[in-house]
């Protein structure tokens, strides 16, 4: 490892000054620097999607994104996504469905889904499974999921 | 011990990677995951995303599109064009992996890497393309088909860099598709196809060899399209992986092509 350099981030809307070394990546920071653990460590490749992150307001790996590298775009993880409103709407919508069970993969679904809900009130099925397309789920078969998303596209007026 | 530099000049950049064991760093998306498997751990990485000029689409005298290096998928997946060429490659970035990395992957980062099962060199050779690219010492352009040397390695000498891809429009009336055989939505290729077709078609084929393959001129009979597509499976040297055996590659390709042909006629 080398020598840790300070980095400032915008993570939820809160800046932090954190010391990690050039290799840690987004991932490591959030969950050892500033306890945010909902953020979730599976693969750290960047295929199983438990680590999803909105950056810079775009769906993003935190594992496969360097500290060093974010600079000034804002970071927002699953700790961020409901504000003071207890859960959000994508959160509400798969309790409801009954679509998790060990909840390792959850942050990473609900992330995939307030960002597809942002672009697109009304998703049909097609675009819900693309839109999850990077996200694993080693429980629940992804029916439930689907299902949680189908009802929130459908409620949504 | 490892060095980090954000230039926001090309020169600045070059100067940079002088430097020993320097890496440029893209989009990241497959270099920091050979990073986090220990597979590389360079002394310096050379942050690219402050610097304007690797940015933009631009359409050229020429009819050609040009890309910066450090244009995303998701910017090429969206791209509304009408030549054969530029259409092959926004069906290319559509299938490269999931949304969160077509949201910063980089066609740069894609092309020097050279990965032989992704998308994009794949359909750059198929259109023709060109890899701008630029150093210290100057500038080149270098064909697709002469940049994809082997297995993870290109043309570029050290401390070059992708400037930008020249993606040509492509034939008159020709229409383009990208197909890509896979396990699951998302993954590296098992097998895939870039057809260009007008009066012929011209194709190449990934996921099958360390460097695309690539004919041209192929009549558009089924029988011509089997024929084709049965040569290039005996120039082809497919991987033994954990997606398939070689065997099947072989068995599929001519088939495969036959169809993206045909798809690519369908298309309006």
């Amino acid at each position: 490892m080398s020598d840790p350099v300070r980095t400032e981030l915008t993570v939820n809307g809160e800046r932090h000054d954190v010391l990690a070394p050039v290799e840690a990546t987004l991932l490591d920071v959030l969950r050892t620097s500033l306890s945010l653990t909902g953020s979730k460590r599976g693969c750290n490749h960047g295929v199983c999607g438990a680590c999803t992150v909105l950056l810079d307001g775009k769906l993003a790996r935190a594992c496969l994104t360097l500290a060093v590298d974010v600079g000034e775009r804002p970071v927002i993880t699953i700790e961020g996504v409901a504000g003071d409103t207890g859960f959000s709407a994508a959160q509400r919508a798969l309790i409801d469905a009954g679509a998790i069970q060990c909840g390792f993969c959850t942050p990473g679904f609900v992330i995939a889904l307030t960002d597809l809900f942002a672009r697109d009130p009304h998703p049909d099925r097609a675009a819900i499974r693309s839109a999850l397309s990077g996200n694993l789920c080693r429980c629940s078969g992804y029916v439930k999921i689907v299902e949680a998303a189908e009802r929130l596209a459908g409620a949504r007026a | 011990m490892m060095d980090y530099v954000a230039p926001t000049t090309l020169d600045d950049a070059y100067r940079a990677l002088a430097a020993e064991d320097a890496r440029c760093l893209a989009g990241g998306q497959s270099l920091v995951a050979m990073m986090n498997l220990g597979l590389v751990s360079p002394a310096r990485l050379v942050s690219l995303r402050r610097i304007d000029a690797l940015r933009g689409i631009a359409a050229q005298p020429d009819g050609a599109l040009r890309l910066g290096a450090m244009t995303t998928h998701a910017e090429i997946a969206a791209l509304d064009v009408a030549s054969a060429g530029a259409s092959l490659l926004a069906q290319a970035a559509r299938v490269v992996a999931y949304p969160a990395v077509r949201a910063w992957g980089t066609i740069g980062g894609s092309v020097a890497h050279a990965d032989p099962a992704a998308d994009y060199p794949v359909a750059l050779v198929a259109a023709q393309a060109t890899i701008e690219t630029g150093s210290a010492s100057g500038g080149r352009r270098i064909a697709a088909r002469d940049f994809f040397r082997g297995l993870f390695e290109t043309a570029l000498a050290p401390g070059e860099i992708v400037i930008a891809v020249h993606v040509p429009a492509g034939p008159p009336g020709g229409r383009a598709r990208y197909e890509k055989l896979s396990v699951v939505a998302g993954d590296f290729a098992i097998l895939s196809v870039a057809a260009i077709v007008a009066e012929t078609a011209q194709v190449a084929i990934g996921g099958c060899a360390p460097t695309p393959l690539f004919a041209m001129a192929i009549a558009l009979s089924d029988t011509a399209l089997l024929a084709a597509g049965q040569e290039l499976a005996r120039q082809s040297n497919p991987p033994d992986d954990h997606r398939t055996s070689p065997q099947y590659r072989r068995r599929v390709l001519p088939e495969l092509l036959r169809r993206t042909v045909r798809a690519a006629q369908e298309l309006s």
